[in-house]
């Protein structure tokens, strides 16, 4: 180890190409060289890795590093391996064998670097290889999300957090993040020893230019993007959202010959990269994408970001903002916020921030319900589900927390994880999600005060997250630049309102066990009057299914299957709304001219599988219950199946199944709403 | 505490070095009020010259220090997965455990999961044979009663045959057991999952000396014999033969000078209970009773008693009429009892004349002098 900057200047020139080092990574690496733990908070493009990459390459053994952010790893490890230093990276886009050669290579001391997941430390065949590494460093990056006061807080780095702890006392620990406010760095410190430096620098970006453009509907979003993102220098990213909205706002692109694609975590791993591919090749004008995408992107040049949605907090802002406009170049930052107000008198833009705090915490009853099956018997994961009936988002939420307060916890018994109550376990105790909840809905005014805000928007963003500036900070439409504004145009209104006819969402459905394809919704529930619609006539006694939406349907159909032919209609047989489906398959049959077959009958009792709230479930209520009468009808047929509502999906594959085993050679799908998760509650 | 714990694993399981040795440090660095990490980081000079560490054992050391971020990992583990690691010097050690076996062969360490509470109350270890007559399982049940009954703890080693029958019997009384392994604690799979209920509810204790992911073998199973002497306090033998694990225990045992109680066999009965008899063990009947006064015991339970100042239960009372709220264990060490804290509770609560005050744990007061102290309020 050399303690001495000159020398280590001269390695870090030729190893890593760089003259000097800032005097903060300097110091940074001096501490760690001293065996010291050190938190760093620096902004975005200060260098930060160089901070644990250089005294990495110094040590003895193998640094870890762990990253929730995928991305990261895979870019800093390509830029390691080309300086020729050895680093790997083990999560979950790697196959089992390539994980397990990494472990290999880093047991066999043939490693410096190893980025890894935070949620591998619960992996049994990490822990036991940990055994066998000869450690020197741990780094724990994007350090904010292991404050639950941080935002994207992850409990996986709980454990981290407990292992930092009980290290040896001279293991230099290096934990970086570009955004802690005073309360997360405080939490952070503590979490990780008292016996920590903390070196923390400005946080300005003054190449960035910051609007807000306030807008009366969700469709002057859509009007102002058509008519102006063409116009924005550069390629970026467009945050909407909702995963829904990704795929609306793309398809509304798309249908304006504008080049974007979309982004969310509910994409395969495989299309992802390809998606994180494109964006480094500039490949698009926008991705369009969930807050999923860009952290950790080491992309120089992302020329603008634009907000359909307003985060959670200013720290959400800075962080998601914080991707772009890393070479220093004048980057556009834009925020869209829909002030109209709904009959109650709440901006419609507050409203989908505020559902995430509400909808954040499932309630007391459904901790209890996992309390208790939990004290009944060992139970794992999908046990909890199937016990409680609860949906797994849910389940992880609460399991989080009763694993947090010490109340059950996860036990590993050879390849099963099983979650255990404790003998000792204390009372729930919901005063610290009150606390988060309060201070999470703190965090939203604060974002609606930025939205509003009429003094420099920079200088608001860097003294919210502790960084008090002294001087005038002018890069914004409330300081130097003109407003923008929203002022649709009849033309582009009309093109919107054509889009709206045209736009039909697809339904995911096809598997290799399985002749049914794709297929096709007239609508998603709740963005149109559709949803409303069916459910005047499912649930008030509305009468039939209205005309509007046989159009609407038929042109959805012969959207996806165009003049294909088929052989026969088949309905799925109502648990609760009578003949509501049956007669509108017969006008579709009629129109088609396809002839209805009512041959599908339900051979068991079940469930309306909106009572329901896990797939498990779901599944599991419509596993073998549907049947043909005269199965010879549908041998080597195109069929198609039609219901009114499509939400998991779970019935129209369970009836696929069954007509694929009865010989149809192709099942479509034809289904009037379909839902996006939740539309449709329990009555 | 918890920062200690992966050099007190790096300590525990460092090879060849004896108990002793460890034992020796760790109260050298008790007397010197120092840590175990302190230890760690100090010279090898301090090694030599304060802790009397020979070359060999120095270079024992410097490995084990490589080894402190690789416990880490470990420990970490082992606490998420909800295991106990306590060190000897540990509140919650056994107490028992470390004044049986001393500082010549306590272990510096042990896991355990479940209720530590139970490794505090007066306990009774029954061994035998794995194969053992129906003559000596009877026996074993009937002492595990009694003493289920009388609040006492049941050490098992969770060998089929008298250990197993010991558990079973404790449970079926509603008794409290530890269950001793003979192999590390991360690999009881089975055993956590049948005996959940009872973990969870406070009435098992599973402890395990051994490398955590260690699995069952003969050497560890002859290891842990020991282990289960030391953790009772008394120690009942339903069926020995004249070699093998419960034979070396009792002779191990009685060569430590502990009270052994041997069931005297039948003429019929082809084991060794007479040999350990004759070495020095105490022979009892089929009830666990000692022979010799058998009789007197039996006149006894026959007896109506009446108060006697040398009463314990009329101790009890008599202690808490001078006033005060107390908890069960705060009168037995006052009244030095050799009651459980479980057992006095148990009376308490039972009898109208004393007040339990809700709390954790519970506290109890004499109904007379409480209603004084609250007029005196006025």
């Amino acid at each position: 180890m050399n303690r001495n900057r000159q020398q280590a200047e001269i390695k870090l020139k030729r190893i890593f190409g760089f003259d000097g080092f800032y005097d903060e990574q300097w110091e940074t690496i001096d501490l760690l060289f001293q065996g010291k733990k050190v938190l760093l908070i620096e902004k975005t493009g200060f260098g930060k890795s160089l901070c644990f990459q250089f005294p990495a390459i110094q040590f003895k053994g193998l640094t870890i590093i762990f990253s929730p952010l995928i991305a990261l790893m895979r870019d800093q490890v390509k830029g390691l391996l080309e300086n020729g230093i050895s680093a790997k990276f083990i999560n979950s886009e790697q196959t089992q064998e390539e994980n397990s050669q990494t472990i290999q290579d880093a047991i066999n001391g043939k490693l410096k670097i190893l980025y890894i997941a935070p949620e591998r430390q619960e992996n049994q065949e990490w822990i036991q290889a940990t055994r066998q590494m000869d450690l020197s460093m741990i780094v724990i990056d994007e350090a904010h999300t292991i404050s639950v006061w941080g935002h994207d807080f992850r409990p996986a780095f709980r454990r981290i957090t407990n292992l930092i702890q009980l290290l040896p006392k001279n293991m230099p620990v290096l934990a970086t993040t570009a955004t802690a406010t005073k309360r997360v760095q405080i939490d952070v410190e503590k979490q990780i020893s008292n016996d920590i430096t903390t070196l923390r620098g400005r946080l300005i970006r003054d190449n960035f230019e910051l609007f807000v453009i306030n807008v009366k509907s969700e469709d002057e979003k859509l009007i102002w993007l058509a008519e102006n993102l063409n116009n924005i220098e550069g390629t970026g990213i467009i945050y909407t959202g909702t995963r829904v909205n990704t795929e609306i706002y793309s398809r509304w692109f798309n249908y304006l010959k504008i080049n974007t694609t979309e982004y969310n975590a509910g994409l395969d791993g495989e299309t992802r990269k390809k998606v994180e591919n494109g964006l480094m090749a500039n490949r698009w004008k926008a991705v369009i994408s969930t807050n999923a995408l860009g952290m950790g992107i080491d992309k120089p040049d992302i020329r603008f970001i634009v907000h359909t949605q307003i985060p959670a907090s200013p720290i959400h802002y800075y962080q998601e903002i914080g991707r772009a406009g890393r070479d220093g170049k004048p980057t556009t930052i834009i925020l869209f916020y829909n002030s109209s107000k709904d009959n109650k008198g709440i901006e419609e833009d507050y409203k989908l921030p505020k559902a995430f705090i509400d909808g954040g915490r499932p309630s007391l009853n459904k901790y209890n319900k996992v309390i208790n099956a939990v004290k009944d018997e060992q139970l794992g994961e999908c046990q909890i589900m199937k016990a409680t009936n609860l949906k797994q988002t849910q389940v992880r939420v609460i399991k989080a927390d009763l694993i947090e307060q010490g109340i059950i916890k996860e036990v590993i018994y050879g390849q099963s994880k099983k979650y255990e109550y404790q003998f000792d376990a204390p009372e729930l105790n919901i005063n610290t999600f009150e606390e988060l909840r309060e201070l999470k809905l703190k965090e939203l005014e604060s974002m609606l005060e930025y939205v509003n805000l009429n003094t420099s928007r920079m200088k608001f963003l860097c003294e919210y997250l502790g960084d008090m500036i002294p001087n005038k900070i002018e890069n914004c439409d409330n300081t130097n630049l003109q407003k923008l504004i929203s002022n649709p145009k009849p033309g582009t209104v009309k093109v919107l309102s054509d889009f709206r006819e045209t736009y039909f969402p697809i339904l995911k459905v096809e598997s290799r066990s399985s002749n049914i394809v794709n297929g096709i919704a007239s609508s998603y529930y709740g963005i149109s009057n559709v949803g409303a619609t069916l459910n005047r006539c499912k649930y008030h006694n509305g009468g039939d299914f209205p005309d509007f939406l046989l159009k609407l349907t038929l042109k959805a159909f012969r959207k996806q299957y165009g003049q294909e032919p088929f052989d026969l209609i088949v309905y799925v047989p109502p648990t609760e709304s009578g003949d509501l489906v049956k007669n509108f398959a017969e006008k579709i049959s009629r129109v088609l001219k396809v002839p209805i077959s009512h041959n599908l009958v339900k051979i068991g009792e079940t469930q309306p599988q909106k009572v329901f709230e896990n797939g498990y479930l779901k599944r599991d209520n419509v596993a073998g219950k549907f049947t043909l009468n005269n199965p010879e009808q549908i041998n080597g047929k195109n069929v198609i199946i039609f219901d009114d509502i499509f939400d998991s999906g779970a019935t129209i594959k369970e009836i696929g199944k069954m007509l694929t085993n009865n010989g149809a050679s192709k099942i479509a799908p034809l289904i009037i709403a379909r839902t996006v998760g939740g539309d449709i509650k329990k009555e | 505490m918890n920062e200690e714990l992966s050099y007190w694993l790096a300590l525990a399981h460092l090879p060849k070095l004896r108990t002793k040795k460890k034992n020796e440090i760790i109260v050298r660095l008790f007397e010197e009020q120092k840590t175990i990490i302190d230890f760690f980081h100090f010279e090898p000079k301090q090694w030599k010259d304060n802790y009397q560490l020979n070359e060999n054992e120095i270079l024992l050391f410097q490995d084990a220090i490589k080894e402190l971020s690789n416990y880490a990992f470990m420990v970490e583990d082992l606490l998420e997965q909800g295991y106990s690691i306590l060190p000897i010097t540990s509140p919650d050690y056994s107490p028992i455990l470390k004044k049986n076996l001393g500082r010549t062969y306590a272990p510096s360490l042990i896991y355990t999961k479940g209720n530590k509470a139970i490794m505090k109350e007066i306990s009774i270890a029954i061994v035998g044979s794995r194969k053992a007559d129906k003559v000596s399982l009877d026996f074993t049940d009937n002492v595990a009663k009694i003493a289920s009954e009388d609040y006492k703890v049941i050490v098992s080693g969770f060998a089929k045959g008298v250990d197993k029958q010991a558990l079973d019997s404790a449970l079926k009384h509603k008794g409290q057991s530890i269950i001793v392994l003979p192999q590390g604690i991360s690999t009881f799979n089975s055993g956590f999952k049948k005996y959940y209920k009872q973990i969870i509810d406070g009435d098992v204790i599973v402890l395990s000396t051994f490398y955590p992911k260690a699995t069952w073998n003969v050497g560890l199973a002859m290891a842990r014999n020991p282990i289960i002497y030391g953790l009772a306090t008394e120690i009942f033998v339903a069926e020995s033969s004249n070699k093998g694990g419960t034979w070396s225990g009792v002779v191990d045992g009685l060569r430590k000078g502990r009270k052994i109680f041997v069931r005297k066999p039948n003429f019929n009965e082809k084991n060794a209970n007479n040999q350990l008899i004759q070495k020095g063990a105490i022979p009892v009947n089929a009830k666990g009773n000692i022979l010799n006064y058998e009789q007197q015991i039996n006149i006894n339970q026959n007896v109506v008693s009446e108060l006697d100042p040398n009463d314990v239960e009329y101790k009890i009372i008599e202690f808490l009429k001078k006033g005060g709220e107390f908890i069960s264990k705060e009168i037995v060490d006052t009244l030095k009892l050799d009651w459980s804290s479980r057992k006095v509770s148990s009376f308490l609560k039972k009898q109208s004349e004393i007040i339990t005050v809700k709390g954790k744990p519970l506290k109890f007061s004499h109904k007379e002098r409480t209603i004084q102290s609250q007029q005196s309020l006025f």
